[in-house]
């Protein structure tokens, strides 16, 4: 450790530059329409030929020499400003950038400067621009962040509607997904249906699938960032939009004058308002909407401090006697501080939650019989990010996090015959803590390193019982109880302790070409229970204890990016392989909800995932879009499953095909495709079956796991945007988008599965399960004031 | 809890099913024991057939020249006989006395050269104490029964102490309701482990677990709780995620374990079912619409 360290300094400070009479220029870069600060802008000094790029607060440092520069700052589709700066002492240089046209008739399919990608340390990261996501056709012309970023390489999902997504053989809680920095526990309204980010309030979206930067962790498979807009700082804005499922309104504008700015946003589902009048009166008290509600402003205190506090809050529910209700509610409260123009700091302060509960009778009708049931995840945390832009060659990260999870994995009430019962489970806790280090290094012209070293910590606590399981009771079986430990208050029950060390290099070939590598030590300390197909509501959040060890992961990737005819086509093809430690399995009749036992019903295993993904993207002209092709394999080890063999996971996707296309005919017409090709998700089946007490029950005689194969899936879907020179009377801008899911009705298979006819018992049969089997149609109307 | 969530899935969005064809692996033909034991007076049934192909729409292959005992702690032996060739081994027994509660209770097989084995035992079953039916329109109509009709439920209480497992099943006018979503499974009174409901009154969803179609005027409802022994419990716990696994919230597919032994652990021959035995209680009630308070 203490070698490492030395190395890392010498490093630093072994640099001829550092003894340069050299200054700094700092500042950040917003639209100049709505005052929304710009990620990812490229400032480059021509004649030093040096560059850097705008942070997510839109904040940037560059050391110079002392002397005249050319600095040009760049961002697809922005027009490029070039600006002629005397450089004599430490400059705060704030730009703003316009727009090249009509935000609303922009087709660019990203934001990132037009080189980005072959020029940057990222590997395995894509970005989408909103503007892009909000042309593809979406599911009853919903448009969401989950089910776009499924048409990048490397992401596919276990089926239609199912929640979550798989990043490169991971599992869903395998991906750290933020809002605004704060976790999100539960990324899915109505079961998986739609995402719970309100497209009109998301400003950027980044998926992290690989050579994961030392700032970030606690999963061990991606990280999704998703950061909300700063709202319109110089005008009030009101914008909404009426669609199929959903209603939704935004409001914008500026608190004070160049200080700073506030954006709230409502979206509800009203399919139980439109239904209400033709519901007959016993369902008129059928309850099923979801509703959000996102809200964030920003204040400048001055030229060193800004603010920002966001919120999220979002609810499903459904029912009529009986309630069903879950869902988020984070709150991020983040300080960023300019120490100098060199030293940058952000600290997040965050809440999260996720909770669901049920109720068998919500109107208390009958006292005799009652079952009521929650459980939540809620979790503080603290967290500062320092960016230290020690020179032209060197930007340091630094900081660190913690975060206290409080656990409730679920209390009940039942009451039987008026005789009531708590039960339920003790509450845990956990504290996750994690500080860390990096530094992005060019090292000569073409060769960039970015290394870095993150040490995470845990502890398990505040629970008053911990159990012991016979560990070696016959694999596969519920573990029987060895030992009761009762502990009491804040008593630690279980420590434990990681290194993660993260490197990547980028090694450019020629102005257009370059060769990366990418590798990451992930750990993961919290862990989603769930052993059906989808991911369900109800599914328990369970922190690491003294039976439940945390996963880590191992990934490395190589990536070839290349661009041609000046950066309109962007190419790249990366392989990875990935392992995967203290993955969680579950014995059959695996019993996970109020199960004060469930740690003798979980099996651990291990994980495999390598692949190849194929990436073309067209950034430039009146048509884009991307192909995408993956090539992938994903499998598991679990002693007591599948004889103890390797196994197909359930997630595995041989063959993953996406193409994007968005097409602009005119300035009042565009129209967008999306096609995916998957291959069927691995599946069980029986090989014979037995009569008992007339129920043909399926067995599979060699016990095996997912040798079979569901039947591949493919699907089209089409819109059509057509804009409209105003809104209502006469004012504002307005839009159609019209969309169709399933173009040609395809019935794609979620599952198949065996079953006696229910008409003839006598008879067995296999059955397709398919999710969105019909063509779906729908019409959107937005609109902007 | 599944079929909780399926429901708010199923009400706007457009999910459907289709029979498909598809190839599978043939397995080995394996002895099948359908071993479920009273002990009331009356022909107790040993059956014993041959596993088949899954798609295979025959009838199954009856395991026949079987050698079937039943022997209980005393070493009494009981022989089941095979009367009529069709591997239904049966014994009638003169008294009650035939199987003792809280005694164990071993099954002994021998066929195609082969001796098999197996072990239960006889709890405790409560009485149950009184039957009630209310009336009830559902909303949307259900195929093939009707909308309006009456919801019934028994009323027994669980015994103190943990770990006492039931089965509940139902009679329509005569007829055993005999599919696997039709009968409840109960765990001291509650639907699983985790209900902590010992020494209570059946749960709700247990005591109404009976209604699989509404019941309409004049039906005769019998109800059946049977005591199970723990591993008849996780068995039939099975046999029902097992046979009804579909959907977006469905569970691996896995074998059944099975508490039928080969005395020869080494032998390549295993059988699979179960064996059990089991104490009944009975309710029979008419339903009479006039002695019914009326829909609120």
């Amino acid at each position: 450790m203490r070698y490492i360290l030395a190395c890392f300094i010498g490093l630093l400070l072994g640099h001829p530059s550092f003894s340069q009479d050299t200054f700094t220029l700092s500042g950040t870069v917003k639209d100049v329409s709505d005052g929304e600060a710009l990620i990812g802008v490229n400032i480059y000094a021509r004649e030093q030929k040096v560059g850097v790029s705008t942070n997510v607060y839109g904040f940037y440092s560059i050391t110079l020499p002392k002397g005249t520069h050319t600095l040009v700052m760049t961002y697809v589709g922005y027009h490029q400003v070039e600006k002629e700066i005397v450089l004599e002492a430490n400059t705060t240089l704030n730009q703003e950038l316009q727009a090249e046209g009509n935000v609303l008739e922009e087709v660019t399919v990203t934001a990132e400067r037009e080189d980005h990608n072959v020029k940057s340390l990222e590997i395995s990261v894509n970005k989408v621009e909103m503007r892009t996501i909000k042309k593809m056709p979406a599911l009853l012309g919903e448009v969401d962040v989950i089910r776009s970023i499924q048409f990048l390489p490397g992401v596919s999902s276990v089926g239609e509607g199912s929640s979550g997504f798989n990043v490169r053989g991971g599992a869903i809680d395998q991906n750290l997904v933020l809002l605004d920095e704060a976790p999100v526990y539960n990324s899915s309204h109505l079961m998986g249906f739609f995402s719970i980010f309100n497209p009109d309030v998301v400003k950027d979206v980044k998926l992290i699938k690989g050579g994961i930067p030392s700032v970030y962790g606690g999963r061990v498979s991606s990280i999704l960032d998703v950061r909300m807009k700063e709202g319109n700082s110089k005008k009030t804005e009101f914008s909404g939009g009426i669609g199929t499922i959903f209603s939704r309104f935004t409001l914008e504008g500026p608190i004070v004058k160049e200080k700073g700015s506030f954006v709230v946003a409502l979206r509800r589902s009203y399919i139980d308002i439109l239904a209400k009048p033709l519901l007959k009166e016993d369902l008129k008290g059928v309850k099923f909407y979801f509703y959000d509600f996102t809200a964030k402003g920003n204040y400048k205190i001055n030229d060193r401090n800004t603010v920002y506090l966001s919120g999220y809050f979002g609810r499903d529910l459904f029912g009529a006697d009986f309630g069903f209700d879950w869902g988020n509610a984070t709150t991020t409260l983040r300080w960023n501080h300019v120490f100098s123009n060199k030293l940058f700091l952000n600290t997040t302060l965050f809440y999260s939650n996720y909770d669901y509960s049920l109720d068998s009778d919500l109107k208390n009708e009958n006292k005799e019989d009652v079952f009521r049931w929650n459980s939540n995840i809620l979790n503080y945390s603290i967290k500062p990010d320092f960016t230290w832009y020690l020179n032209t060659r060197n930007t340091i990260t630094f900081g660190g996090q913690s975060i206290l999870y409080n656990f409730n994995p679920g209390k009940a009430l039942v009451v039987s015959g008026g005789e009531g019962q708590n039960i339920g489970l003790h509450s845990k806790k956990a504290l996750e803590s994690a500080v860390y280090i990096g530094n992005e290094q060019k090292i000569t012209k073409n060769i960039t390193f970015n290394y870095g070293l993150r040490y995470s910590f845990y502890d398990y606590f505040g629970t008053p019982v911990a159990y012991l399981y016979d560990e070696a009771a016959p694999p596969g079986e519920r573990k029987p109880l060895l030992d009761t430990m009762t502990y009491s208050g804040n008593e630690s029950i279980r420590r434990y302790g990681y290194f993660e060390p993260r490197f990547a290099v980028n090694i450019s070939l020629n102005r257009s070409t370059s060769l990366k590598i990418g590798y990451n030590r992930l750990a993961q300390y919290i862990h989603l229970l769930s052993n059906t197909t989808a991911s369900s509501p109800l599914d328990v959040w369970t922190p690491s204890t003294n039976n439940i060890k945390p996963q880590l992961s191992d990934q490395i990737a190589l990536g070839f990016f290349r661009n041609f005819r000046d950066n309109m086509y962007e190419t790249s093809v990366e392989v990875y392989y990935k392992t995967l430690h203290n993955q969680i399995d579950y014995i059959r009749n695996a019993d996970l909800l109020l199960n004060p036992y469930v740690e003798g019903d979980l099996m651990y295993g291990k994980g495999r995932a390598y692949g190849a993904e194929f990436f073309v993207k067209k950034n430039k002209g009146s048509l884009n879009g991307w192909v995408s092709y993956t090539l992938s394999r994903t499998e598991r080890k679990v002693q007591g499953l599948n004889n103890d063999e390797w196994f197909l996971s359930r997630i595995d996707k041989l063959h993953n095909l996406s193409v994007v296309s968005i097409y602009d005919i005119s300035r009042k017409w565009n129209i967008g495709a999306t096609f995916t090709f998957m291959t069927g998700t691995p599946a069980s089946f029986p090989t014979t079956k037995y009569v008992w007490q007339g129920i043909a029950v399926p067995h599979n005689y060699s016990d095996e796991r997912n040798t079979y194969r569901i039947p591949a899936s493919h699907r089209l879907d089409l819109s059509a945007t057509k804009q409209n020179k105003h809104a209502l009377f006469g004012k504002g801008k307005s839009e159609w988008v019209f969309s169709v899911y399933n173009v040609y009705n395809r019935r794609n298979p979620f599952s198949v599965y065996v079953r006696q006819n229910p008409d003839d018992p006598s008879k067995t049969e296999a059955v397709r399960y398919s999710v969105f089997a019909s063509i779906l149609p729908s019409v959107t109307y937005n609109f902007k004031f | 809890m599944k079929k909780l969530l399926i429901l708010p899935a199923a009400f706007f969005f457009f999910s459907c099913e289709d029979v498909i064809d598809i190839a599978v692996k043939d397995g080995k033909q394996q002895l099948v024991v359908d071993a479920w034991l009273t002990d009331e007076v009356q022909e107790q049934q040993v059956v014993l057939s041959l596993s088949q192909a899954y798609f295979d729409q025959e009838k199954p292959l009856p395991a026949l020249g079987a050698e079937v005992y039943v022997v209980r702690e005393d070493s009494t032996l009981f022989r089941f006989n095979d009367n009529q060739g069709k591997g239904v081994y049966t014994y009638t027994p003169r008294n009650r006395n035939f199987l003792r509660l809280n005694e164990k209770v071993g099954l002994y097989i021998k066929y195609a050269g082969e001796e098999y084995y197996a072990l239960s035992e006889l709890k405790r079953v409560p009485t149950i104490d009184s039957l009630k039916y209310q009336a009830i329109t559902l909303p949307i109509k259900p195929e093939g029964s009707p909308q309006s009709g009456f919801l019934a439920q028994f009323f027994a209480n669980d015994f103190e102490g943990e770990g006492d497992t039931y089965l509940v099943r139902s009679y329509k006018n005569g007829i055993l309701r005999t599919r696997s979503d039709q009968y409840t499974l109960s765990y001291d009174g509650g639907l699983s482990p985790g209900s902590k409901s010992d020494g209570m009154l059946f749960l709700q969803p247990v005591r109404m677990g009976i209604n699989s179609t509404l019941f309409s005027h004049q039906d005769r409802v019998t109800v059946e709780l049977h005591s199970i022994p723990l591993d008849a419990y996780y068995f039939l716990y099975q046999v029902q995620s097992e046979t009804n696994n579909g959907g977006i919230f469905a569970t691996p597919p896995a074998n059944i374990p099975t508490n039928i032994f080969n005395r020869n652990p080494e032998s390549k021959e295993k059988a699979v079912g179960l064996f059990f035995v089991s104490r009944v209680s009975r309710y029979t009630a008419v339903i009479d619409e006039n002695n019914v308070k009326p829909e609120d």
